[in-house]
């Protein structure tokens, strides 16, 4: 029944659909075998498709017409088809971590996340494809994966971003309403730039780890990939909340309500020039230009700042690698992490095991100065906005650790390192679609103190009210 | 036994951060060709972070984000 679901609906938002569902324009089971078809059709296209679970998605979707049907409303999500990340178990199906060793891999249980969003009537439609253990210590190329290269729905011949590669691909392409990504450091902000959909991170600790793969137990956030900033607010309201199966929970609940945001004229928004002026690849420019007049146009008070200065790289490339190593040192010892697709990778997950404990814990404390730093930076601003990323996404295979042009690098750092230092003080960020480079998306993130998701968004959804960008589709292929 | 406190007054984490170098960016290696080379250029990394952490000077109160809390 995919031709009774008009085409806009594969890229309207989450409250739109709701609303249809609820006037039976059209039923769940319809809209579930329209999204499942697409995400079959088009997923492994683009390499985006991990496991589609059409059957388990008609099932759960006749559940959710009954329920309709009694006017047993379950909130804006009941019934909306939805992807996630291949790092989150679903009991009696692969989870595959995107990594060949794990491919048979299957648990027995549901990652907490999943559950909270089946229990509200969320229709999973597939799994999606990801870097190869979230991307392990560092990896060398989008071809980093059991299922090869996320293609950017843009421009195949350029990368979705990682490692929350098929979840940026399914949202751009409209195989799925939104999708869970996961981010130690950057893999959900760098597929939502690069594909120009609205991604969230949320405060570490904010939403349950439960089930899903660990790269970093100090750095690892799940998080929703999305149409808009609403989209991701009405979904971290689901996914939000205390779990005792996770220790590193913070025991808080999340409600999204954007209408009791302070008023705009009270927020400070802290930014660096240099990021949009100098570090910005030239082609970028003019739209980041542009969306920084658009923040200003908010109506928030703009100031000149820039993030203190720690050594943010290798004390986050240490954490990463010294955790990971230890998560994955049966697969290094039995030698089976040799299986993996990129040379680096496993060159990275060998080496981290003899990181000596010296330099682990040096890194832990230079990271409580950091999270002093910029706590103390984050008294005086409400919100830094900087690129999501410099530019725009990089050809498949163009090496990931080499740059991409041989400019000078400015003086000044700016605020360059947000992603490693967001991540290393647990901050929330949300990047938004803010235009275009030589055809490609690129993107802004707001960054803000812990558990300010509310404010993020509310900035977010006035951002996105001003601009279009995020309503933007590609030009898909066949 | 009374921990010693890590919170840092502003003081501190002044003197803290004027020892640390802004790291800029380093023209790259060629890449490695072969599991031999990539495991030396992994090693070599590891090894370049730990020169560039103990280029900074921590205060000895300083106790690492072990309970961490965003």
């Amino acid at each position: 029944m995919a031709a009774s679901i008009p085409d806009d609906i594969f890229f309207a938002s989450i409250t739109e659909i709701n609303q249809k569902l609820k006037a039976k324009e059209f039923s769940a089971v319809e809209l579930a075998k329209a999204f499942c078809a697409r995400l079959e059709q088009l997923g492994p296209r683009y390499n985006a498709l991990a496991l589609s679970l059409r059957d388990k998605a008609v099932k759960a979707a006749k559940e959710v017409d009954g329920d309709i049907k009694r006017e047993r409303f379950r909130g804006p999500l009941q019934g909306i088809p939805f992807g996630a990340k291949d790092l989150l178990a679903y009991a009696k199906h692969p989870t595959t971590w995107g990594a060949k060793p794990y491919a048979g891999q299957v648990f027995d249980y549901d990652a907490t996340v999943l559950k909270k969003l089946t229990k509200t009537g969320g229709i999973l439609a597939g799994k999606l494809a990801m870097v190869e253990l979230a991307g392990g210590p560092s990896y060398r190329y989008a071809s980093a994966s059991l299922t090869g290269p996320g293609l950017n729905p843009w421009d195949p011949t350029r990368w979705s971003g990682g490692s929350s590669s098929g979840s940026g691909i399914a949202v751009a392409a409209g195989l799925v309403t939104y999708a869970l990504g996961s981010e130690t450091s950057g893999s959900i902000l760098t597929p939502a730039a690069f594909c120009g959909v609205t991604g969230l991170r949320p405060t570490y600790g904010l939403v349950s780890r439960h089930g899903a793969m660990a790269l970093s137990w100090t750095l690892d956030k799940i998080g929703p990939l999305a149409r808009s900033a609403e989209d991701c607010g009405l979904i971290l309201h689901d996914i939000a909340g205390a779990d005792p199966e996770d220790p590193a929970s913070a025991g808080k609940s999340y409600y999204y309500a954007p209408q009791f945001a302070r008023d705009l004229k009270e927020i400070k928004v802290g930014f660096a020039p240099v990021d949009f002026s100098e570090w910005a690849d030239p082609a970028a420019r003019p739209d980041f230009a542009k969306a920084l007049e658009t923040v200003r146009s908010l109506g928030v008070q703009m100031e000149e700042t820039k993030l203190p200065d720690f050594p943010y790289g290798p004390t986050i490339g240490t954490i990463i690698s010294s955790e990971a190593s230890a998560i994955f040192e049966p697969l290094i010892q039995s030698g089976d992490v040799n299986q993996l697709a990129d040379q680096k990778q496993i060159a990275g997950l060998k080496a981290g095991l003899e990181i000596p404990a010296k330099d682990y814990l040096k890194a832990m404390r230079i990271r409580s100065l950091i999270q002093e730093g910029l706590r103390t930076l984050l008294d005086d601003y409400d919100v830094l906005v900087a690129p999501s990323r410099l530019g725009p996404a990089p050809k498949i295979t163009q090496p990931l650790d080499r740059p991409s042009s041989d400019r000078p690098l400015p003086k000044e750092r700016g605020m360059t390192t947000l992603i490693a230092a967001g991540n290393l003080a647990g901050l929330p960020a949300l990047s938004l679609p803010c235009g275009f480079a030589d055809g490609m998306p690129i993107a802004i993130q707001l960054v803000g103190r812990p558990y300010s998701e509310n404010l993020l968004l509310t900035l977010g959804k006035f951002f996105q009210e001003r601009t279009d960008w995020h309503k933007r589709r590609p030009a898909l292929q066949g | 036994m009374v921990p010693m406190s890590t919170k840092l007054t502003r003081r501190q984490l002044a003197a803290a951060l004027s020892t640390s170098a802004v790291l800029l960016a380093q023209a790259p290696a060629p890449l490695p060709s072969n599991p031999d080379e990539e495991l030396k250029a992994a090693k070599d990394t590891i090894q370049q972070n730990s020169a560039q952490l103990a280029k900074f000077d921590l205060p000895m109160a300083t106790e690492p984000a072990i309970h961490f809390k965003a």
